[in-house]
């Protein structure tokens, strides 16, 4: 796979509850800081759990210049905005440079869009009548509204597609911005997830029962759910070649993805693991290279009873005997579960423990469950050096999609 | 074509390099179910707009769309499987099993982990959202159905498609308003190029619901925009706005290789594609021709095929007066040179604006690079601009390089090079 072009990451920027930036966030992974709590953004009272993974003390008018027209933006609109220009700023692309409009684009994976405001409007409208309501409050309610925003706002001409494959969108995202620069489709790519709460949401996984009402504990035996969450999650994708002629700060490589489907069940996963093993595979081979080569594994790890469990055992099957020497561990935990944005958003986490040289801990674990019997990193975060990171993310519909980063050494190379 | 190098960027180095081909088409329309009878009507120049039956229009200003009727959803869906879908997951269900059976396919254990689906929608089940919502408000979240869950993401028709056939590898869907089809094949394609699949079914679905109409009439791009007669009528002088449609086009894609290999019958080939954007307001149509006008030069780019190579455009028209100018500027201009200008037309005028309609439109020129012959664009009769249009009925024409053209409010294009194939 020599032939092909190596696309690495010079940007991050996100937006999520244990994180008002990339900095901040990168401390809070290291600290094990928990941020699924009360969730303020619509009235819970009458859910079953009243917690989550809210971003807190979010202003667009503090996070997006004035410049940018925030004129009906939806919240999904706004978090992915503001992530997306600290990722501009963070590769020192902004203001953006004229020349690289032109083949510049943004892929996004989303979830519930604006769907937080069309409540609204829609509660509304069931009270004072379509007559007497403005339908022009929805033009933010489709996901696809999130990169129309960034890519008009910095008049960019280059791809735009948003990925709806629920949990895995925003990991597919990433893989697909880097084939469309190796395709020659785009120099530059914007890619990552948004996803923000809504009452659809947690009205759904409260139906399914598959949220934990106090903190999700993945890997535990205990455990109950998972915590819901929201985040924004942007990173700059540009080939190798390019970051290192502009100079550019470098925090690792996306190797390799691969996407596969359970075939099994909407909501539950393949009972044999096989989806998630044949997608690990995948982006090995994607990546050319072996089991050996990955040191840290983030995890899916939904801390739904059986996410967990199939997880691990789809580990031990594409791993063998490494799958025990690996620290395997999920920040859920901390940022909770942010669905749309996850694969992106994790995809920092990955990042940022290549470049930062640590293992992020798997926190509110408790007690040993005689399935999960790997290494979760459940006593706080470990210093140590990683060559490659493998991230899963699992979606409802069956959608796998696991991504590798490399670390990177050589010039530009982010090394704390 | 004999011997021709695969279509890929000069200065790029492409992951992979497989032809790939079509195969296969499958879809469940307002023209039909099936390729025998779309194909016939289609070509037949019929139209299928109609006064919506499925629900009241009394609060859009519009009374009209473009209908799937008469669609037997047990004809194609096992009888476990079915009582979880909904509509938009058994129109897209039933036409993925028609493309595989139309390309001769059967999943087995054997290829099924090498197959899988790419699918655009723009909206995805907003009759299952407003149920949800419904629910929700009026009874509070206790009386949700949590059946109806899944369904209310827009992966589940791709998902419950890969539960009913087998199928296990790619699994993708995209959204991007009214190129999401569109972008969905772009992908398929790459994806079979890197080899990461052999057989991928790429296109999209759509449904009409009561609060998708109202919407759409509220923000005021269904004719009649004017109070004049209501219809569809692509770059027509008297047009005032779309026919909302909807329906479900796929096609089946394979590398050329493995297509050769099991002697299937290839439709035509996706040479190349073009992906762009320009900046415009939220949900406005691009008034700018600049936009639209580099990626459909992009697309023969990676074709590797000049202005005079192309025989016929798939148009993105659909009766809006801005979207419909700036297309037909766009084609005015380019071709102004060539001394054989191309076939345009739109099918959107037979089977109204499904905003995925990319997929069925696909699947029409698939159909028509086969056949040797452009369906019409039903409802022009007083051409907005000197293009060759096929008006009236359809014309029997060879068909060597075609461009299906993609173009969506919000300012994105995707383009696609359909081209003949060496038998």
């Amino acid at each position: 796979m020599n032939r092909k072009k190596r696309i690495v990451i010079t940007g991050m920027g996100t937006k999520n509850a244990i994180g008002g930036n990339v900095s901040e966030f990168a401390r809070s992974l290291e600290e094990g800081v928990c941020g699924i709590s009360q969730i303020d953004l619509f009235d819970t009272s009458e859910f079953r759990t009243h917690k989550g993974g809210q971003v807190k003390d979010f202003d667009p008018r503090r996070s997006i210049p004035e410049e940018f027209s925030r004129k009906r933006m939806s919240r999904a609109d706004a978090l992915s905005m503001a992530a997306a220009l600290e990722a501009l700023n963070d590769a020192g692309l902004y203001p953006l440079p004229e020349n690289i409009k032109e083949n510049m684009g943004v892929a996004i994976g989303g979830g519930a869009g604006g769907l937080l405001e069309a409540e609204s409007f829609y509660a509304e409208m069931l009270k004072k009548g379509k007559e007497r309501s403005k339908y022009s409050r929805l033009s933010s309610l489709f996901c696809a509204s999130s990169s129309d925003r960034i890519a008009a706002s910095l008049e960019l001409l280059g791809p735009k597609a948003t990925f709806m494959t629920a949990c895995s969108a925003g990991a597919t995202a990433l893989g697909y911005a880097r084939d469309l620069i190796m395709g020659g489709h785009a120099d530059l790519m914007i890619a990552g997830g948004v996803e923000p709460m809504c009452r659809l949401t947690y009205a759904a996984f409260n139906a399914l029962k598959s949220v934990d009402e106090d903190v999700c504990r993945p890997f535990d035996r205990n455990r109950s759910g998972l915590s819901l969450g929201e985040a924004s999650a942007i990173l700059v994708l540009e080939p190798l070649q390019a970051a290192q002629n502009r100079g550019a700060k470098i925090y690792g490589e996306l190797m390799g993805y691969g996407v596969t489907c359970d075939s099994f069940h909407m909501t539950a996963p393949d009972d044999k693991a096989s989806g998630a093993a044949r997608s690990m595979r995948a982006a090995l081979a994607d990546s050319g290279l072996t089991v050996e080569d990955i040191d840290y594994i983030n995890a899916h790890g939904t801390a739904t009873p059986v996410n967990d469990q199939t997880e691990t055992r789809a580990i031990k099957e594409v791993f063998g005997s490494r799958a025990y020497r690996i620290p395997v561990s999920s920040t859920k935990s901390m940022h909770a579960h942010t669905l749309g944005a996850s694969g992106a958003l994790e995809g920092i986490v990955s990042l940022l423990a290549l470049a930062k040289r640590f293992v992020p801990p798997t926190i509110h674990w408790r007690e040993r469950d005689p399935e999960c019997d790997l290494d979760y990193v459940t006593e706080g975060a470990r210093s140590m050096g990683l060559r490659a990171v493998l991230s899963n993310s699992f979606a409802f519909g069956g959608n796998n999609t696991t991504v590798v980063f490399g670390r990177y050494e050589g010039q530009g190379a982010v090394h704390e | 074509m004999k011997g021709r190098a695969p279509s890929m960027s000069k200065h790029h180095d492409l992951p992979g390099n497989q032809r790939v081909v079509v195969t296969g088409v499958g879809m469940v329309t307002p023209l039909g179910t099936g390729r025998e009878e779309f194909s016939r009507r289609l070509f037949g120049g019929e139209g299928a707009i109609d006064v919506v039956r499925a629900f009241d229009t009394d609060a859009s200003a519009s009374r009209l769309g473009a209908e799937v009727r008469g669609f037997q959803p047990r004809e194609f869906i096992s009888a476990k499987n079915l009582r979880r879908m909904d509509r938009m997951s058994m129109i897209t269900t039933a036409s993925a099993r028609l493309a595989l059976s139309d390309a001769g396919i059967a999943v087995t254990a054997e290829n099924r982990d090498r197959m899988g689906i790419l699918f655009g929608s723009a909206f995805g089940a907003t009759d299952v959202t407003v149920q949800f919502e419904d629910t929700l408000f009026a009874q509070g979240p206790g009386a949700v159905n949590p059946i109806l869950v899944p369904n209310t993401v827009m992966n589940a028709p791709a998902g419950h498609a890969s539960i009913e056939l087998g199928f296990r590898g790619v699994n993708v869907t995209v959204t991007h308003f009214a190129v999401s089809a569109e972008t969905a094949v772009a992908y398929a394609v790459s994806e079979i190029r890197r080899g990461t699949a052999d057989v991928l079914l790429a296109g999209g679905a759509d449904i009409l619901s009561k609060f998708y109409h109202e919407a759409l009439s509220k923000f005021r791009g269904l004719s009649p925009d004017d109070g004049e007669p209501e219809g569809a009528r692509p770059f027509d002088k008297r047009r005032n706005g779309y026919v909302a449609g909807e329906g479900c086009g796929l096609l089946c894609l394979e590398s050329l290789s493995c297509a050769r290999k099991r002697g299937a019958n290839i439709y035509c080939e996706i040479s190349g594609a073009g992906l762009g954007s320009s900046p415009v307001p939220p949900t406005a149509w691009p008034r700018d021709p600049e936009g639209f006008r580099r990626t459909f030069l992009k697309a023969l780019g990676q074709a590797r095929i000049d202005l005079p190579g192309v025989s016929a455009v798939m148009a993105a028209a659909n009766g809006s007066r801005v979207l419909d100018a700036v297309e037909a500027d766009v084609y005015e201009e380019l071709f102004a040179s060539c001394a054989d200008r191309p076939w345009v037309t739109s099918i959107k005028g037979a089977i109204g604006e499904s905003f995925s309609g990319g997929g069925i439109r696909a699947c029409a020129l698939a159909l028509s690079v086969e056949k040797g012959g452009l369906p019409p664009t039903v409802g022009l009769e007083r051409p907005v601009a000197p293009l060759n249009f096929v008006t009236g009925k359809k014309v029997e024409t060879n068909l060597r390089h075609t461009v299906l053209s993609g173009i969506s409010f919000g300012g994105t294009y995707v383009c696609l090079v359909f081209s003949r194939c060496a038998k």
